[in-house]
């Protein structure tokens, strides 16, 4: 635990951010302070009790070198002893701290906050090839990058992250990730009321068209009020929290700028809940009753019309049919319409896949996402090959918190393939975290796992909007996990 | 200040490795076997022998693989896969609650073995 190191880091974040820490803080952190000492000696010997070093051999091949990829060549390089790995991952800024992007809409942070060198983050003594790879062939042991090159591999670890889909959206096109190319989405998205912080530049953008909303509800006359959308999708997404947590921001910007009075803030989701944990799903009711936000559940965008200022959702109901016999109940119809809405605000959560390079590879599945046992996070054809982070097929596990949970996993379950032990000894829970933010100042640490009950870390109520760990979101976790999980020990 | 970074730093990183008290897991008992639960129930729109009923319009499930049942079987009885996203099953979600409330539930791992180790033809 190279904690010197991450306690720097931290002190550089509260520097930076002046004014963040007032006396007033300083001392309610004071107050807090003896929960954290009574974790001390479990978080002491949870770093000292690295297992010995393993002297299996093998060729390894890492695809991706976000933050699951090189935390776990990183934990694979401290836990063999004579490693050979190989990581494939074209992009220069692949490590980027994507947790930051809702802060940078916040106006927290800027994106050179969340902008970090992969070279400076690739374990010594990894081979890091700059390429994509565009063919798997897991049959032969072998994958093919952009430039033509075969590289044979003995154990495989997918972590390619995955693909904003905006052209799934009739009206935009482009599919990119976070930290990539995306002039295409750009040519409609980022400006003219069209926002999302799914990508960093989206998230910049996301800040002006904040400003620029409240200097409309500024000029804004009329009953009328203005319409702010937020919109979240009917496939699987990264970090579940987030079009919550735009909404939450704009509406402490607008607040703050004295005109939440003008406009209405209505979130449009897929589905027909706010969490999957009954215990967060009321909370965030509470949170949405007191700001006075609507909502309208089973709602998914599907075209939009940035001329216009017109958005299409597909809202879908189930309507009662015939009396079932069988099941001794009245069967339900799923049906559907369009519906159209106005909007001078919209925050759009793209809808999001495996890219097909990967999903619609012979290791891919026929909805993308690498199959892989849910526990061990191994491939449930290839034996020697491994998912983990956004790409692989696990529910509720996109988020930079799972992959912190699942990089240990492949690297503990991989170590035991290569030594030919029957049993893999690691299990993923399903474990990930939602720093929920409530405000420009608190935080609702939402812990769960697959058993869709709250699991928090700390004894203190999860439900509630905190400004501790508004803290530890701002000034704490970017550091654990730039200098922590990416160096494969926290 | 020095004692403050410190007592943020053991924050997160206990949020982030999640090693604190851990949820008491609740040990679920279930009133019938998954065998019971599909010739009761399942059967009726999904066949006898997994093949699925058209008029019912209950799907085959005879050649799905088990991690795509256990997805499938999740998300039925999650309402979801993601931490909100829809069901992608939403009148099975409405059929699961109900089967549930008359005790025919079940665990998802036991329940994709029985299926795809009794009903799968791809083997």
């Amino acid at each position: 635990m190279k904690s010197d190191k991450i306690i720097e880091e931290i002190l550089i974040e509260i520097e930076k951010h002046d004014g963040g820490m007032s006396r007033r803080h300083a001392m309610k952190l004071l107050a807090a302070s003896p929960i954290a000492a009574s974790v001390i000696a479990s978080a002491t010997i949870a770093t000292e009790a690295e297992a010995s070093s393993s002297s299996a051999t093998g060729k390894i091949v890492i695809v991706g070198g976000g933050l699951a990829g090189v935390a776990t060549a990183a934990k694979l390089t401290h836990r063999l002893a004579n490693p050979d790995i190989t990581l494939i991952e074209p992009n220069p800024h692949s490590v980027s701290y994507q947790p930051g992007q809702t802060l940078i809409a916040a106006g927290v942070w800027d994106k050179s906050d969340i902008t970090y060198e992969t070279a400076n983050f690739i374990p010594k003594g990894v081979k890091w090839i700059k390429d994509t790879v565009v063919s798997f062939d897991p049959k032969n042991n072998k994958v093919t990058t952009a430039d033509g090159t075969e590289i044979g591999y003995d154990y495989l670890v997918v972590a390619t992250g995955l693909t904003l889909n905006f052209a799934a959206i009739k009206g935009l096109e482009g599919e990119i990730t976070s930290m990539g190319a995306n002039d295409v989405v750009r040519k409609k998205v980022g400006k003219d009321g069209v926002y999302s912080v799914y990508f960093a530049d989206g998230a910049v953008d996301t800040r002006k068209g904040i400003d620029e909303l409240i200097a409309k509800a500024k000029a804004h006359k009329g009953p009328e009020k203005l319409q702010a959308l937020f919109t979240d999708p009917d496939t699987a997404i990264k970090c579940g929290g987030a079009p919550k947590k735009v909404m939450y921001i704009t509406h402490d910007l607008l607040k703050k700028a004295g005109v939440r009075d003008k406009v209405e803030l209505t979130f449009c989701p897929s589905g027909d809940k706010m969490f999957g944990v009954p215990e967060y799903n009321a909370a965030i009711f509470e949170q949405f009753k007191v700001r006075d936000f609507k909502w309208e559940f089973k709602t998914n965008l599907v075209a939009i019309d940035t001329e216009k200022k017109m958005a299409t959702f597909e809202k879908k109901w189930l309507e009662k049919g015939e009396y079932d016999e069988d099941l001794k109940e009245y069967t339900m119809v799923s049906m559907s319409k369009l519906v159209e809405k106005k909007y001078d605000f919209i925050h759009i959560t793209p809808p999001q896949k495996a890219p097909d390079l990967v999903g619609k590879s012979p290791i891919g599945s026929s909805k993308g996402w690498v199959p892989v046992v849910k526990e061990t996070l191994q491939h449930v054809t290839y034996k020697n090959v491994f998912a983990l982070g956004d790409v692989a097929a696990v529910p509720m596990g996109k988020t930079g918190g799972s992959a912190r949970k699942q990089y240990n996993v492949v690297a503990e379950n991989l170590i035991a393939v290569m030594e030919k032990q029957e049993k893999l000894p690691a299990a993923y829970d399903g474990y990930t975290v939602c720093p929920l933010i409530t405000s420009i100042g608190t935080v609702a640490m939402l812990e769960f796992n697959w058993t869709a009950k709250p699991a928090p870390s700390f004894p203190l109520d999860p439900t509630q909007e905190r400004w501790i760990w508004w803290l530890v979101k701002v000034y704490a976790l970017k550091p654990m996990t730039i200098y922590g999980m990416l160096s494969g020990r926290a | 200040m020095k004692k403050m970074n410190l007592a943020l730093c053991l924050m997160a990183l206990v949020v982030l490795s999640g090693c604190g008290d851990k949820p008491k897991s609740d040990v679920v008992t279930y009133k019938y076997t998954p065998e019971q639960v599909y010739k009761e129930t399942c059967l009726h729109c999904h066949g006898p022998k997994g093949e699925g009923v058209a008029e019912k319009k209950g799907p085959a499930i005879n050649k799905q693989t088990i991690q795509e049942l256990e997805m499938s079987l999740f998300d039925i009885k999650n309402g979801g896969l993601g931490q909100s996203t829809a069901t992608e099953h939403d009148v099975m979600e409405h059929n699961m609650k109900k089967l549930a409330e008359k005790g025919y539930d079940y665990d998802i791992k036991m329940m994709a073995t029985y299926i795809h180790n009794t009903f799968n033809i791809t083997k």
